[in-house]
């Protein structure tokens, strides 16, 4: 019987080893995504974009700003059953909080934005300023931009506390007027009187 | 290195490689690796939700990987420009790691994402501000 001998030259056994080990370390890499995450970029935003990001989350903080104090000046101007001067005090909390909410939710803006610690008061003042002096009913729409989460938060957040502040000022503006507690008429023979133990009745 | 062990070299692993490059950029060619392209891709499952993110796709995996994931919130109750919103995954209450494994027979469609578009553009926005937060 002959036996067939397969001569491998060492070299060449060695470089297909190497071969094998090299594909085997590829496929490792690949379904480990170490390649993917290596090669794919994470694009950062332009300052244009980023502007436009800040533009449009700031007409959403004013949208819900001038949505709740338009449900505040609507329900003041109902005809109310508490007196003039308790809806007058009512509706000017609510309004006075609003701006307030306002306020806080554009100063969250430019916090998030990184603008320096010490202009963002004075950017967020200016642009209530800017708001107060042209509301958004005013303006032309805007095209609609879809927010960056961390700055879609801020806005929900605002709109929340907003709804809920109007809904609140609603609630005590159209709350029944206050009537005087009903007084019962002494009467003798009816006022009781504590004892210790039960008395039997004839 | 012998002329042996070169032709070797360029026969077997070269040669592959560079065939296996063109065929992808045959393809696409934003697909190439490492060339300062981001790939986002858009996940859309046979339930209606849509996932973007990075996508691994091996071809032998019964599941798809996305990673930096982002989802589409209602938001028609918030005082935004448009009635849906931009989530980042990882804010749940369970508060996952950035990384999601899809089954590959719930996936309807998977399809690339303009980084030109609203949502690469809001995606590309939300680095810049965590960024500015680091």
């Amino acid at each position: 019987m002959n036996d067939a001998i397969v001569r491998i030259p060492r070299r060449t056994l060695l470089l297909a080893l190497g071969a094998v080990a090299a594909v085997f370390l590829v496929i490792a890499l690949v379904v480990t995504g170490v390649v993917a995450r290596a090669a794919d970029a994470n694009t950062v935003a332009s300052p244009a974009v980023l502007k436009t990001q800040q533009s449009a989350a700031e007409r959403d903080v004013e949208r819900a700003y001038e949505q709740a104090v338009t449900q505040v000046k609507k329900v003041r101007a109902l005809n109310l059953a508490i007196t003039a001067a308790q809806a007058d005090a009512v509706a000017a909390k609510a309004l006075n909080d609003l701006k307030l909410l306002r306020h806080s939710g554009l100063v969250s803006l430019g916090q998030v934005l990184g603008i320096a610690a010490a202009e963002v008061e004075a950017t967020a003042t200016a642009t209530e300023q800017r708001f107060d002096q042209a509301p958004l009913t005013a303006q032309p729409a805007a095209s609609p931009v879809l927010l960056a989460p961390r700055l879609y938060a801020i806005v929900a957040r605002m709109s929340e506390l907003a709804t809920q502040l109007s809904d609140q000022a609603t609630t005590d503006l159209t709350a029944p007027a206050a009537t005087p507690a009903p007084t019962t008429a002494p009467s003798p023979s009816r006022t009781p009187t504590p004892s210790a133990s039960p008395s039997a009745r004839p | 290195m012998r002329p042996a062990t070169r032709r070797f070299v360029a026969f077997w692993l070269i040669v592959p490689a560079l065939l296996g490059v063109i065929l992808a950029s045959a393809l696409d060619p934003r697909a190439l690796p490492f060339t300062g392209h981001e790939q986002l891709s858009a996940v859309f499952l046979l339930d209606g939700q849509a996932y973007f993110g990075h996508l691994e796709d091996v071809p032998w995996s019964g599941t798809i990987t996305l990673r930096d994931v982002y989802y589409f919130e209602d938001a028609s109750k918030v005082a935004t420009e448009l009635p849906i919103a931009l989530v980042k995954r990882g804010g749940e209450l369970h508060q996952p790691v950035d990384v999601i494994r899809i089954r590959r027979d719930k996936v309807l469609v998977v399809e690339r994402v303009s980084l030109e578009s609203s949502v690469g553009q809001a995606i590309a926005a939300q680095r810049s501000l965590d960024r500015v937060a680091k």
